[in-house]
């Protein structure tokens, strides 16, 4: 057989290179879903309480960034966007106001651990 | 297709986790390599035939679905019609999906095709490719997953809307967070822009009306390991139909008609007796050896296997409140105890490679293994 004919009946790739995905994953572990855990945190100064629960495993960052809101600066005024937690119910974080600035989030994401399929 | 007990390379953990497969073993073992399934091609051959013709039949059902108005019975809600239909007259694109097989006696048969969200794929197209560069790289496999990937970003580069391709899973799983990011892999290497923001903190701007990642960045392309059926249901999934950037998001929207159970009774409607259908229907239709399965279900969640009126195996869940199917049984085949499932890829309209799950039951569940393959013969 010609090296170009088994070139056509190869079923497999030649060669493979990663250039982002072992760099950013290889030290991760897997956090394990624990639906027991539950704190009762204030998601911004306009919602009211909210009973939300997040997963195991982050320990203190997780704690660290639950109660950090981040933004932006943009005209000279500083918008607030939420908190980057995944621990906050996206209700916490709906709608919009003066305070809140124009972006809402958390409207995705309240439905599961893992997609898997 | 036989199935083949081998000796685990030495230091198999340390070599999968250096590719960045990070959840080979959880409470259970995942990745499984003391065993290999191995294939002549002409069964593989028949297998990719089967891919390319499942796929050019998926298409004509959906146009089917549209012409014939028959979302009732997928479930989908009335107001998010409109937008599946546009993104398809539109050609929003889309780049893969994975058709899982029961291969037994010669008969390679349909089970149901994950065309939203399909994983394993990093699994499939990265760590069974290494797997057998170890094992005896003078053999080959099916798997060109990694440079189809490529190839397919790379043609899908102009369809796309000028601005960064986002990438997007939820935040704290990491399965979810390896398939999306070697997809981004082979994005960056096809030469385009991308940025990664978890669904959980994507952002709408009421003023602009367009969507946002963490830096306000707006979004104009988004590729999301995250269900069509979860977002519509979800506070921001309203917005998607008032996007004023017109957000391309993949898989699109009317990938909500093939991912959908509620495909196979039409499948086999048009294509009655095809070789790789199983009878299907929206009621038991008269079958006394019947699958019932819920039209939104994962991981093998509440199916029941009846078998002449008798419960033979079911899972449990908490799916079905949108409606079941019942596809005639067709039972995986038994290798040492041991029940394997193939899921074939299709990627950028291609068939692209497989990957097989075995489980210990009928029933492909969450506790399912990866086993890698090769051909021999």
């Amino acid at each position: 057989m010609s090296p170009s004919n088994r070139k056509v009946n190869r079923k497999k790739s030649v060669h493979i290179q990663l250039i982002l995905i072992t760099a950013v994953l290889a030290s991760c572990h897997r956090p394990t879903p624990d639906h027991q855990r539950k704190v009762y945190m204030r998601g911004d100064s306009t919602a009211g309480y909210n009973r939300t629960h997040y997963g195991g495993g982050l320990g203190a960052v997780m704690w660290y960034y639950a109660f950090r809101p981040y933004g932006s600066y943009y005209g000279g005024n500083y918008y607030r966007a939420g908190y980057y937690s995944g621990g906050i119910s996206e209700h916490a974080n709906m709608g919009s106001n003066p305070v809140k600035g124009a972006v809402s989030r958390g409207g995705f994401g309240g439905n599961g651990f893992s997609v898997s399929s | 297709m036989q199935r083949i007990i081998t000796a685990p390379r030495n230091n198999w953990q340390a070599a999968v986790e250096k590719l960045g497969f990070g959840f080979h073993t959880t409470d259970v073992p995942y990745w499984d390599e003391s065993v290999y399934y191995s294939f002549t091609m002409g069964e593989i051959t028949n297998i990719e035939k089967a891919t390319q013709e499942l796929w050019e039949m998926c298409l004509g059902a959906a146009q089917h679905i549209m012409d014939n108005n028959l979302y009732v019975r997928f479930g989908i809600p009335e107001w998010v019609i409109p937008y599946i239909e546009a993104s398809w007259q539109e050609d929003h694109p889309a780049i893969y999906g994975r058709f899982d097989f029961c291969y037994k006696n010669g008969q390679l048969k349909l089970l149901e095709f994950n065309a939203d969200t399909p994983t394993s794929l990093y699994e499939a197209g990265i760590v069974q490719w290494f797997w057998l560069q170890d094992m005896d790289k003078s053999k080959d496999q099916f798997n060109s997953i990694h440079e189809k990937l490529i190839d397919g970003w790379k043609t899908l580069k102009e369809y796309l809307h000028p601005g960064k391709l986002h990438f997007t899973c939820l935040k704290q799983t990491l399965e979810d967070l390896t398939n999306t990011e070697y997809i981004r892999d082979c994005a960056m290497q096809a030469g385009l822009d991308t940025k990664l923001v978890f669904v959980d903190d994507l952002g709408w701007n009421e003023n602009t009306r367009v969507f946002v990642d963490m830096e306000e960045e707006p979004i104009t392309n988004m590729f999301k390991l995250y269900p069509w059926e979860w977002m519509v249901r979800e506070d921001f999934g309203r917005h998607i139909p008032e996007d004023n950037n017109r957000t391309f998001w993949i898989e699109p929207g009317w990938k909500m008609l093939l991912s959908n159970k509620a495909l196979l009774p039409i499948l086999w409607e048009l294509y009655p007796n095809h070789p790789n259908l199983l009878p299907a229907y929206f009621d038991a239709h008269g079958m006394q050896r019947f699958v019932k399965k819920p039209i939104l279900s994962r991981e093998g969640a509440n199916i029941d296997l009846v078998d002449n009126g008798k419960l033979l195996q079911y899972s449990e869940g908490n799916y079905g409140r949108e409606g079941y199917i019942f596809q005639e049984l067709f039972e995986l085949p038994c290798y040492d105890g041991k029940y394997p499932v193939i899921g074939s890829w299709v990627i950028a309209q291609q068939p692209a490679g497989i990957g097989i799950r075995e489980s210990d039951t009928l029933i492909t569940d969450n506790k399912s293994r990866f086993v890698p393959h090769l051909i021999d013969g």
